[in-house]
């Protein structure tokens, strides 16, 4: 039985995985240049581009797409690839998480943490991988900092710098974090 | 001490920067110095401070030092 989830919800942000209602959301975000200038290409993506790589994802057992909500908006997109060649996301020994944040309300704001925990959660302790990898240009330095904050450490420095997490780095450094971003919610009357 | 000053005062210590930075156009990740880390201290000071605990949404929102009041104010901090 796949241990793949197609929602995941916590940290107040929900993950859903990417349906066909979704693609001209995501289309229109990712050609935007706010978000494609973080992208390792800035090419701009069609409809049929699009249709196309809905109808691969939806057959590759290595990687899943979600559209992230909060407070019932969808705000962006996060994606989890295995990072081996060959190898499926439920057996992955490496997973490559991606993300970005597309409504410029909660852009650099703490929530971006908050489908980060979720999707990292859902990595270690559904999927069981051992670690998670991220290529990031070196240019980059607020994603740089950003998952150093997540205990991410340099692998490889070059134009574009590899970082990996382990499980217990993540725990280590994101336990004052999670709690903020986890609080029961209360329903202020006042 | 009016409420104003405590604020301020909570903001200078959290983030590490001097009073005159602090004012309503002062946003997260503004400054190098209002990152992750020090809006978890942040938080902490600003409820150990005004006795006051706050939601996860609110925590989320409070995106700058205008908001921080507009947030408080909801808690029955009063600024005058």
């Amino acid at each position: 039985m796949t241990k793949l989830k197609s929602q995941l919800s916590g940290y107040q942000v929900r993950l859903e995985r990417v349906d066909s209602h979704d693609l001209e959301q995501l289309r229109t975000w990712r050609n935007d240049p706010a978000v494609a200038q973080f992208m390792l290409t800035q090419d701009s993506i069609s409809k049929q581009q699009q249709q196309a790589w809905f109808q691969k994802i939806q057959r590759d057992p290595s990687q899943q797409h979600f559209v992230i909500w909060y407070k019932n908006e969808a705000i962006g997109a996060a994606n989890i690839k295995a990072y081996y060649q060959g190898e499926t996301l439920d057996a992955a020994r490496a997973i490559e998480p991606g993300l970005y944040i597309a409504d410029p309300r909660y852009r650099g704001n703490v929530l971006a943490f908050a489908p980060t925990l979720l999707l990292n959660d859902y990595c270690f302790d559904v999927l069981a991988t051992q670690s998670l990898v991220a290529v990031v240009k070196a240019s980059n330095q607020a994603a740089l900092n950003y998952n150093f904050k997540l205990g991410y450490r340099i692998e490889k420095q070059a134009e574009l710098v590899e970082i990996r997490l382990n499980a217990a780095d993540y725990q280590q450094h994101t336990a004052a974090l999670k709690a903020l971003l986890n609080r029961p919610v209360r329903h202020n009357e006042k | 001490m009016t409420n104003l000053e405590q604020l301020r005062s909570v903001f200078v210590e959290s983030l590490g920067i001097d009073a005159a930075q602090v004012n309503d156009e002062l946003r997260y990740n503004s400054i190098p110095q209002w990152d992750s880390t020090a809006h978890m201290i942040l938080i902490a000071q600003l409820e150990q401070s005004f006795n006051l605990m706050l939601d996860t949404d609110d925590i989320i929102d409070m995106s700058s030092f205008a908001q921080a009041k507009a947030i408080l104010a909801k808690y029955d901090v009063v600024f005058t």
